[in-house]
């Protein structure tokens, strides 16, 4: 299936969540600020139902998203109110992917874990949420990962400031 | 120590009792040394030799190591102290004489250091019995193979003590593996040895080799009985297991505990660890060699013991020596480089399966041991057995 | 580590109870007729034999029995992504080299991959196109010598682990001389690769493909067909298709599970599409020859069968590389339009994938890797529990973990 099909799709399942789609579209020649986008078409989700999202994709005979490729967030700037989650589906059964995107707002970064749908996420959430500072409800093992267990703050976010020194170490 | 038979290389001098070191000395004694003082020279000659022995042939046993080991995985080894290497060991022992002693803070410290020391001690204590040609040993014991068996034995005990001292899981992992693993093939090994002990009806080597003389000096045990040859599997089998070697070398095992008991030593330490490995490989290959591959005899050794007497007159010290025929220096000679070139090829066979073969887990390794080796090595025995009394009953025993 | 042995069985209370019995491994019943003891914590890594890098392991054992696992990481870890954020579109592809070192042409590829996808309008020349395919087809050969060598190593076999070193030193001569490095290479360049093979350099790798078939039987037959090896991995750490699934385990580990997946041939990118048309190449998935399916000797059959089908491909690109342009019309200082695309590839330990967001500037706002590793070492975890130790190494080293894309 092509993108508007498993979006077709996903809205005649009513799937929980599921608010539009973008897709990449060339700059306006008339508009002299539009640049257009490139790259992957992807699904707009609520954040707070992504998880009863992805149980729905997997679970459609249709759809059969086995796989949780990716798990991930984005910061897009320093000013911007939210973050992006970029989650990444891929179904062995019929050769298709999908890429969705849930907006999460920074000054309140909570959302409920997906473990409940793949497994795969229990990682992702652990490492995206110690960069971003994202606190997944939920999540059965919500350790730092990559990072010290006493780190502080979320240094993929645009506004994270480097430590001048961790435990005696200096960073500067 | 250095005692000589009823058929003695020089012969006898007055004080010794056939001792050759104790009758030089002896015989050279000014009148003002006493005599214990001459028999406790002698007594450390005799230990500085076993020691010296211990480490040439350990010395020779890493180089061969590092050469089967590279051959057989397509590289060369050390090719540069010395030719082909060869003084590699030289300069890794003084490495390891001059790297910094190191005891973890933790550590027991008097377990630590003794360890080392009751390993290698119980392996010199084993190679007394040990005997280098017809006529030249340390210590002529009845219970040769039997004292053997038991002083290898208690090298277990050091090692359970320095994986116990070093006070490291690691270590405590590998300990405890060698203990099991050496008391599961104890078992088999004294079992598949009873088979040639069958044949030979005694525990003595020098004895064991002399019954293996005929045929041309091809008379081996392994020749003498269907039973002989399954039995030296199982034997070779166990030796591996009790020498630590691969397949069976759980107690160091470097991927799975780091490097088991030996993880916290260094230095001289770990490499008495290593004396000892290498000493046991050559001392099970020679036992191997003396009940199942005719220890001293071989075509060579009975070439020169068929050749005819020659003495030649040393003067008054030290008495007529030797040269050919039975019991001469030449023949003492060859039967030295016979049982050495055998038990090296053990040890060759040692190294060759250990680059060979993956390792096997803790669990085949106990399944293998009580339930495969141990039944297997008691139907040989039995089956031996069945095969020597009817030898004797139909066909008189003549083998 | 740094505590005392003797201490850890204290506080044990002995117990006489002919009720509680447990299945070992093996198979057999075990009855706890002896004193109980206390489980004991072993920190397997930071630096341990078996853990490939610096991966930590946190086990609890019941003398040999593992009752828990925890894997730690971290201990590699150099803010790639962070990186990615702050540096300019071409100079982050050297980081990309860094993360799978194993597998750099794979990572280059993903990473110019990637960007490519933003960028639209830019035609990779088919000379390029080859080139980038037989490198990265080299690699994987490298890679996956690397996996069977030192999972014979975990096994505890020495020797294999040389002769695989014997074949991937020439794989590193050829690229040293095809792009200078032996290990991190960042030959593949947004929009081609940036040096045309020098003379004579295809016939080598020709020879090396003569050769290497030669000597692949011998890797077979060495290992494989060991009984040792296969009595030691046969039927340890069965990961089943859906738990395979379930955790997102892609390449050699999801095909050791059984799943015909490989995006080489299911979403072909590149040229693999026209390659697998042409039959040049096989997706080898396991059977459960040896013991169940989803065991470790399946994952490891599976990356020594790729070997193969990775030098058909060579060959393929051998036959079929012609004269012409090696990169694409890319300018010096990159702007690549705004958009963000995801581009997964197969890369030796499972898809590599890269999602990049850029809003038209220099540098990215985001370069996203999704590393095979990481979400592949995540099934220790629940694959640890309830074995001996010994099959704790032999489950690290099935999953092929490299530290670096692990961390990043």
């Amino acid at each position: 299936m092509d993108f508007q099909a498993i979006h077709d799709r996903l809205r005649v399942l009513r799937a929980p969540g599921l608010l539009g789609s973008d897709e990449p579209r060339p700059a306006d020649p008339k508009d002299k600020h539009s640049k257009g986008r490139a790259g992957d078409p992807f699904l707009l989700v609520d954040a707070q139902k992504l998880v009863d999202f992805l149980v729905v994709c997997r679970d459609d005979a249709r759809l059969s998203f086995e796989i949780l490729a990716d798990l991930s967030a984005t910061d897009p700037s320093k000013d911007a109110a939210d973050l992006w989650i970029n989650v990444n589906l891929l179904s062995v059964r019929h050769k298709h992917r999908l890429a969705i995107k849930c907006t999460l707002a920074k000054q309140q970064a909570r959302m409920p874990s997906s473990v409940r749908a793949y497994r795969a996420a229990q990682w992702a959430e652990r490492e995206c949420g110690e960069m971003f500072g994202i606190e997944f409800t939920g999540h059965p093992d919500p350790r730092n990962i990559l990072l010290p267990d006493d780190w502080i703050g979320a240094p993929l976010r645009k506004d994270y400031e480097f430590p001048k020194e961790y435990h005696g170490i200096s960073c500067v | 120590m250095l005692a000589v038979t009823e058929t003695p290389l020089a012969a006898p001098a007055p004080v010794g009792d056939g001792n050759l070191v104790l009758d030089l000395l002896t015989g050279l004694r000014p009148e003002s040394v006493p005599l214990w003082a001459v028999m406790a020279t002698s007594a450390l000659i005799a230990v500085g030799l076993a020691v010296a022995l211990i480490s040439l042939i350990a010395m020779f046993s890493t180089w061969m190591e590092r050469k089967v080991a590279g051959h057989i995985q397509c590289r060369y080894g050390p090719m540069h102290v010395g030719w082909h290497g060869w003084l590699q060991p030289i300069a890794d022992g003084v490495k390891l004489l001059l790297k910094e002693d190191i005891i973890p803070k933790g550590a027991d410290k008097v377990l630590f250091v003794l360890s080392p020391a009751i390993v290698l001690a119980s392996l010199l204590g084993a190679m007394a019995a040990l005997a280098l040609s017809p006529n030249f040993f340390f210590a002529d014991i009845d219970l040769g193979v039997f004292f053997i068996l038991a002083m290898t034995s208690t090298t277990t005990i050091g090692v359970v003590m320095a994986g116990w001292a070093s006070n490291s899981k690691w270590s405590l992992y590998g300990s405890m593996r060698e203990a099991a693993q050496v008391i599961a093939y104890e078992v088999p090994l004294g079992i598949s040895l009873m088979v040639p002990l069958i044949v030979a009806g005694t525990f003595n080597l020098r004895e064991a080799s002399a019954a293996q003389g005929g045929w041309y000096g091809m008379h081996w045990f392994v020749f003498q009985n269907p039973f002989m040859l399954p039995a030296f599997l199982l034997f070779f089998t166990a030796v591996l297991a009790e020498t630590k070697r691969a397949p069976f070398d759980l107690p160091e095992s470097e991927s799975e505990l780091v490097s088991g008991f030996l993880t916290e030593y260094s230095g001289i330490r770990w490499s008495f660890f290593f004396m000892e490995e290498y000493a046991a490989m050559f001392l099970y290959s020679a036992v191997g060699a003396f009940f199942f591959f005719g220890g001293f005899e071989s075509p060579f050794t009975w070439a020169v013991a068929q050749m005819a007497p020659h003495t030649i007159d040393l003067g008054e010290t030290i008495g007529t020596l030797k040269l050919l025929g039975e019991g001469s220096l030449l023949h003492n000679l060859v039967a030295v480089a016979t049982i050495v070139v055998k038990a090296f090829a053990g040890v060759f066979l040692m190294m060759w399966v250990r680059w060979s073969l993956p390792r096997i887990r803790i669990d085949q390794v106990m399944t293998l041991g009580y339930k495969y080796l141990t039944p297997l090595s008691m139907v040989c025995v039995l089956g031996a057995a069945l095969f020597e009394l009817a030898w004797i009953r139909f066909f008189g025993g003549a083998s | 580590m740094a505590q005392t042995a003797p201490d850890s069985k204290q506080g044990a209370s002995p117990s006489m109870s002919l009720d509680e019995a447990r299945v070992l491994p093996s198979g057999e019943r075990e009855f706890m007729l002896d004193v109980r003891t206390q489980d004991m914590e072993l920190n397997m890594g930071p630096q341990h034999p078996a853990t490939h890098g610096v991966m930590r392991i946190l086990l609890r054992v019941d003398g040999e029995i593992v009752t828990g696992a925890q894997p730690h990481l971290g201990y590699l870890h150099r803010c790639a992504e962070k990186i990615g954020e702050n540096v300019e579109w071409l100079q982050y592809l050297p980081y990309t080299d860094r993360y799978d070192y194993l597998s750099s042409m794979n990572n280059n590829l993903g990473y110019s991959m990637a960007v490519e996808a933003l960028m639209t309008g830019l035609e990779i020349p088919r000379r390029a196109q080859m080139l980038r395919i037989i490198c990265a087809e080299l690699n994987r050969i490298g890679s996956h010598l690397i996996a069977y060598g030192t999972y014979g190593l975990d096994i505890g076999a020495f020797t294999p682990f040389f002769y695989a070193f014997r074949e991937r030193e020439w794989m590193m001569a050829l690229f040293e001389k095809i792009c200078g490095a032996r290990l991190t290479y960042s030959y593949i360049r947004i929009g081609g690769v940036f040096n045309d093979a020098p003379p004579g350099w295809l016939g080598e790798v020709e020879r090396f493909c003569d050769v290497f078939e030669q000597k692949w039987v011998e890797y077979y037959d060495l290992l494989m067909e060991n009984h040792i090896f296969v009595k030691r991995t046969a039927d340890v750490g069965v990961i089943s298709r859906e738990m395979a699934l379930d955790f997102g385990l892609t390449g050699p580990m999801l095909r050791g599970s059984g799943v015909d997946w490989d995006l080489r041939r299911d979403m072909p990118y590149s040229l693999y599409g026209e390659i697998w048309k042409d039959g040049a190449f096989k997706i080898p998935v396991a059977r459960g020859e040896k013991g169940s399916l989803g065991d470790c000797w399946d994952r490891t059959w599976v990356r020594v069968m790729e070997m193969m089908e990775s030098i058909k491909i060579v060959r393929w690109c051998l036959a079929h590389i012609e004269p012409g342009p090696i990169i694409g019309d890319v300018p010096k200082v990159l702007r690549v339009p705004t958009g963000e695309a995801y581009v997964g590839i197969e890369n030796p330990r499972g898809e590599l994938g890269h999602y990049v967001v850029s809003d038209g500037g220099k540098v990215a706002i985001r370069v996203r890797v999704r590393g095979p590793s990481f979400v592949n070492v995540a099934v220790t975890e629940a694959l640890m529990t309830g074995t001996l130790l010994s099959d704790a190494v032999a489950i690290v080293g099935s999953t092929d973990v490299v530290i670096g894309e692990t961390d990043r």
